[in-house]
C-alpha cells in the first residue's frame, strides 16, 4: 500500500511541532475570518501570505497554514449565519436559512453542533477523496505536454467564466482583463517590456497579492463603507449539544452532500457557494415532503456545511496535482508556493512528497482541531463580534499595507492595491466576478507559455494543439461547459444565487 | 445603460491593448509564435464579449446616495495620500492617521478612533519590524 506509506510519512511531517502550531494558527485564523463578516477567505489568505514570507517557512508549513485558513473559514462561516442571519462567507449564505429560524426556535444548540459535525466528516471525507484519487489524477496528467495543457487551461477558463457569476460574458471580460494582467512586464522568452509604459515597477509584472489584496480586501472595505453595517453585533449562543437521533436523521445528508460538494469543488471555478447551494437545492428536492426545509430543518444546515467543506477539499485536486487552481483563494496558494519555489504540478508528488502528504495528513489534524475549537469555543467566537466595525475594518487595512508594502517594499504597491481597490468596488456594484482576475493573472503566464511551446513543438501548425485525444477532450469539454450556466439557471430559478467569491 | 458605458470602455480597453501589442519591437531571439498573438487573442476575447454586453446590458445597478461618494473619494484620496507619505512619515504616523480617518467613517467619534488607531499600529508595527523581521519605513523626517 503506496498511499499508506505515504500518508505515514505525512503524518510524520504533520507531527513537527512547529507543523502543528501552524495547523492550529491556521484554523484559528480561518475560523476567525469565517465567524467575522466582512472578511472573505480570499482576503483573510492573501494577508496571511506575507507572513509565511517574513517566517521563512518551508513551502510545506506555508501551505499547511494557508489550507487550514481555507478550510477554517468554511466551518467559522456558519456561526453568524445561524445565529445573527449574517453569512460570514458567502459559502454560508443558504445555512442562513434554515439555521436562524433553528436559532428563532431556541434550537441554535443543535444547528450550531451539526454544521460542525456535518463540516467535520465532509472535511475529513474529502480528505480521503483528495488522497486516492490525487495520485492518480497525477499519475495521469504527467503525460500532459503543452498542448495538454493549453487546452486544459482553456477548459478551466471557460469553466470558470461559465460558473463564477450571473453573466458569463462579465465573467469573460473579467478573465480577459486577468490575462491581459499577466502580461505586463517583461516577456520572458523574447526579453522585450510588455505593457510597462515605462514604469520599472511593473517590469516584473504585477505582484498576486497585491491585486489580491486590493481587487479583494480594499474594495471590501468600500462596500462596507456603503453599506453601513452595525456597529457591534452580540449574540447568545446556548448550550451546543446534539442528540444521537438527530445525527442519525442528517447523516445520509452529510454523505450525499460530502460527495456532491467534493465533485464540485474539484471542477475549476464552482467554488464553496456555489457547492452549498446546489446540495442545499438537491436535498430539498430529494426529501420532499419529508423535509421541512426553510422552516429550519437540521438537514438544512448539514447540507450546505458539509457541501463547502468538502468543497474546500477538492479544489485542492487541481491545485496539487494540475497546478491548475479553480478558485481565487487556491490561486493565491499557487502563488504564494511558486514564490517559495514549489510549483504545483503532476510531479509535486515525487518531487515534493513531503509537502503534499504533509499538508493531506494536516488536514485531518486540521479538521479533528476545528472540531474542538468549534464545539465549546463557539461562545468565545461570537464574543468577537461585539469589537466594534469602526475598529475591525480599519484595523484589516491596516495589516493589508503592511503585507502589500512587505512584497517589494516600495509604495508604488500601495498606489496600484488602490487603483484595484477602487477596481474591484466598481466590479462589484456591477455584477463582475473577482476571482476570475486573480487566476487569469496567476495563470495567464503558464497559458502563454504553453500555447508558444506547442508552437515552438510544431513550428507555428496550430493543428498541434488538437492532435492528441485528450486535448481533443479538453477543447470539447471547454466548449460544453459553456453551455452549463442554462443547467446552473434550473438550479437557480428557486431564487437564490449571487456569488462574487469562490 | 451602465452596461453600455461598461461595454463601450471594455472595447476601448482592447483595441487599445491589441495596438500596443501590434507595435512591440521583437528582436532575433523571439520564439517562433512571439509576444504578440497572446495579446491578440485575450483582445478578441475581451471585445466579443464587450460586444454581448453592448448588445444584452444587464439592468442598472442601484447607486448609493451622492453623501457616500463624500466619503468614498475621501478614502480613495487618503490611500493615495498614504502611499506618498508612508515612506517621509513612517509607518507609525501615517497608519495612524489613516485608520483614525476610516475609523470616524465608520461611525467612530475622533477620540475612540484615534486611540484604537495608536494602539493598533505601535502593536503590529513592533510585532512586524522586531518581531517578524519585516521592514518597515520609519520615517525620513525622523532619521
Amino acid at each position: 500500500m503506496d498511499i499508506l506509506q505515504a500518508l505515514l510519512n505525512g503524518f510524520g511531517v504533520a507531527f513537527q511541532p512547529f507543523n502543528l502550531l501552524v495547523v492550529v494558527l491556521g484554523c484559528l485564523v480561518g475560523t476567525l475570518i469565517g465567524v467575522l463578516p466582512g472578511i472573505g477567505p480570499i482576503s483573510g489568505v492573501a494577508l496571511l501570505v506575507p507572513l509565511t514570507f517574513a517566517l521563512d517557512m518551508p513551502p510545506g508549513s506555508a501551505l499547511i497554514l494557508l489550507a487550514g485558513i481555507y478550510y477554517g473559514a468554511m466551518y467559522g462561516g456558519s456561526t453568524t449565519s445561524i445565529l445573527l442571519n449574517i453569512p460570514g462567507e458567502t459559502s454560508s449564505v443558504v445555512t442562513a436559512i434554515d439555521g436562524n429560524k433553528l436559532a428563532k426556535q431556541g434550537q441554535a444548540g443543535p444547528a450550531l453542533a451539526m454544521a460542525a459535525w456535518g463540516s467535520f466528516i465532509a472535511g475529513t471525507l474529502s480528505v480521503v477523496g483528495l488522497m486516492t484519487l490525487g495520485p492518480l489524477l497525477a499519475q495521469w496528467a504527467i503525460r500532459f505536454g503543452p498542448a495538454e495543457y493549453f487546452a486544459l487551461m482553456v477548459f478551466g477558463f471557460s469553466t470558470l467564466s461559465a460558473l463564477a457569476g450571473k453573466n458569463m460574458f462579465k465573467a469573460l471580460i473579467a478573465t480577459g482583463f486577468g490575462l491581459m494582467l499577466s502580461t505586463v512586464g517583461q516577456d520572458p522568452q523574447s526579453g522585450i517590456s510588455r505593457y510597462t509604459f515605462g514604469l520599472l515597477e511593473l517590469e516584473d509584472g504585477m505582484d498576486f497579492l497585491v491585486v489580491a489584496i486590493g481587487l479583494f480586501a480594499v474594495s471590501e472595505v468600500l462596500t462596507i463603507l456603503e453599506e453601513k453595517t452595525p456597529g457591534a453585533l452580540r449574540a447568545q449562543v446556548g448550550r451546543i449539544f446534539l442528540s444521537f437521533k438527530d445525527f442519525m436523521g442528517s447523516l445520509m445528508t452529510i454523505l450525499r452532500s460530502s460527495v456532491l460538494g467534493f465533485l464540485i469543488g474539484v471542477l475549476p471555478g464552482a467554488g464553496a457557494s456555489i457547492a452549498s447551494f446546489v446540495s442545499y437545492t438537491t436535498e430539498k428536492r430529494l426529501l420532499g415532503a419529508r423535509g421541512r426545509f426553510g422552516e429550519g430543518d437540521l438537514r438544512g444546515v448539514a447540507a450546505p456545511e458539509s457541501a463547502n467543506n468538502a468543497a474546500a477539499g477538492g479544489a485542492m485536486i487541481p491545485l496539487l496535482t494540475l497546478g491548475l487552481p479553480g478558485s481565487g483563494t487556491t490561486a493565491i496558494m499557487l502563488g504564494a508556493l511558486v514564490s517559495l519555489g514549489v510549483t504545483p504540478g503532476p510531479q509535486m508528488f515525487q518531487q515534493h512528497p513531503d509537502v503534499v502528504w504533509g499538508l493531506i495528513a494536516s488536514m485531518y489534524v486540521g479538521n479533528a482541531v476545528l472540531l474542538l475549537l468549534n464545539l465549546p469555543l463557539v461562545g468565545l467566537f461570537v464574543r468577537l463580534l461585539a469589537v466594534p466595525a469602526w475598529f475591525l475594518i480599519p484595523a484589516v487595512l491596516a495589516i493589508s499595507f503592511i503585507g502589500v508594502y512587505a512584497v517589494n517594499n516600495n509604495p508604488f504597491d500601495l498606489l496600484l492595491m488602490t487603483v484595484f481597490g477602487l477596481l474591484g468596488y466598481l466590479m462589484r456594484k456591477l455584477d463582475f466576478p473577482l476571482a476570475p482576475v486573480l487566476l487569469g493573472l496567476v495563470l495567464g503566464y503558464l497559458m502563454e507559455i504553453n500555447l508558444r511551446r506547442a508552437m515552438t513543438i510544431s513550428d507555428g501548425n496550430l493543428g498541434y494543439l488538437f492532435s492528441s485525444p485528450i486535448a481533443v477532450v479538453l477543447w470539447v469539454l471547454a466548449v460544453v461547459s459553456l453551455f452549463s450556466p442554462m443547467l446552473i439557471a434550473r438550479f437557480r430559478k428557486q431564487g437564490l444565487g449571487g456569488n462574487d467569491e469562490l | 445603460m451602465t452596461d453600455r458605458i461598461v461595454g463601450m470602455l471594455v472595447l476601448l480597453l482592447a483595441v487599445g491593448y491589441a495596438l500596443v501589442a501590434s507595435r512591440m519591437q521583437v528582436g532575433f531571439l523571439s520564439d517562433p509564435l512571439g509576444p504578440r498573438p497572446f495579446p491578440y487573442i485575450i483582445a478578441t476575447l475581451m471585445s466579443l464579449s464587450a460586444l454581448w454586453l453592448l448588445f444584452k446590458p444587464d439592468p442598472n445597478p442601484t447607486w448609493p446616495e451622492p453623501r457616500f461618494w463624500l466619503s468614498f473619494s475621501l478614502v480613495l484620496a487618503s490611500l493615495v495620500a498614504y502611499a506618498y507619505l508612508i515612506v517621509p512619515l513612517g509607518f507609525i504616523l501615517t497608519t495612524t492617521l489613516e485608520m483614525t480617518l476610516l475609523s470616524v467613517l465608520f461611525g467612530a467619534r475622533w477620540w475612540q478612533g484615534l486611540g484604537g488607531a495608536l494602539a493598533f499600529t505601535l502593536a503590529v508595527y513592533f510585532l512586524f519590524t522586531e518581531g517578524l523581521g519585516v521592514p518597515l519605513p520609519a520615517g525620513r523626517i525622523f532619521g
